[in-house]
């Protein structure tokens, strides 16, 4: 222990001794100012925000989300736009597209997820189908019945979930 | 010291560039097959869970053959480069304890080859080579049989 209080005496004397408080001072400032121009370190930016600025309304057909959905709103039908009415079932397997957002101008991934387990909603149609396939690319056509893996394959409404944003080359 | 931050500046590029290729296998597997397969590859319904078990079919020829060779591999719209990279993408992501150290990842070479003939028949052709991994005793028990 006397070891260590006898170092650290020295030091702190030496110290007192070869430095003032200004020079300690502008060591420090020198430090922050010098440390700030120092750019950012890069890191990874390539994924972005995966939750991105929304604007418009979830209720209405012209809502950027929807550029290629196929159905019933599930915003007007007691759901969202992300979730589904109470009383049905989201359906797991789902047809994807991808929709450029006015609010940043970036594209998303967006998943249509429908709602099952009723008879149809019958509020809003939407029928925009952007990017829409013939039925022989079945995983880019919005014409088959998307309630699959549900208990009931009966439709109700369609979401439209972000799931990501698409990677831009 | 030059070395140094040269060294540096070469090792930020390549993972830079790594994640990028990452990145853009990600989104083709949330635009091309996400939607049966689910975000974590669990799958639904009849679509075969991966998570987990996707790395096993790297344990035999046939299997390996078997992910390029299935209809939503073959017949994507990828080129075979990316199709190559989602498939790469998959095995490293989902493939849990299921992975197999000797993985050697796809090229696009063997990907085009491979995808020029589709399976016609999927659900027998997965069966008969899982049967064919458990029989040499390579399944651990409880592994997807479907």
């Amino acid at each position: 222990m006397k070891f260590i209080d006898k170092l650290f005496e020295r030091e702190a004397r030496k110290l007192a001794q070869t430095s003032g408080r200004r020079s300690l001072l502008k060591g420090m400032g020198g430090l922050l100012v010098g440390g700030a121009s120092i750019p950012l370190l890069p890191v990874a930016r390539a994924a972005g925000p995966s939750q991105p600025v929304d604007e418009g309304d979830p209720s209405s057909c012209d809502y950027w989300r929807y550029c290629a959905i196929d159905g019933f709103l599930c915003s007007c039908c007691g759901g969202s736009a992300n979730t589904c009415p109470p009383g049905t079932e989201m359906s797991p397997v789902t047809w994807i597209g991808t929709c450029k957002n006015p609010a940043d101008g970036r594209a998303y991934v967006i998943s249509y997820n429908d709602c099952c387990g009723k008879s149809s909603c019958g509020a809003c149609l939407c029928q925009r189908d952007e990017g829409d396939r013939p039925a022989y690319r079945p995983d880019k056509t919005n014409d088959i019945n998307w309630c699959l893996g549900t208990t009931s394959a009966a439709y109700h409404c369609s979401t439209a979930i972000v799931v990501g944003v698409a990677f831009e080359e | 010291m030059r070395w140094l931050i040269l060294g540096i500046g070469l090792l930020t590029c390549s993972v830079n560039a790594a994640e990028y290729l990452a990145a853009r296998a990600h989104s083709n597997y949330q635009i091309y097959c996400q939607g049966c397969h689910g975000p974590d590859g669990s799958g639904a319904g009849d679509v075969p869970r991966m998570l987990g078990h996707v790395g096993s079919f790297q344990l035999s020829a046939a299997g390996r053959e078997y992910v390029v060779r299935v209809p939503g591999s073959a017949t994507s719209a990828l080129s075979n480069e990316r199709l190559a990279e989602v498939l790469n993408w998959i095995v490293y992501e989902f493939s849990g304890d299921s992975f197999v150290a000797a993985f050697e990842p796809y090229t696009a070479e063997e990907v085009g080859r491979l995808r020029a003939s589709p399976l016609n028949e999927t659900v027998n052709t997965r069966a008969a080579i899982l049967a064919e991994l458990a029989a040499r005793e390579e399944l651990d028990q409880g592994d997807d049989q479907r």
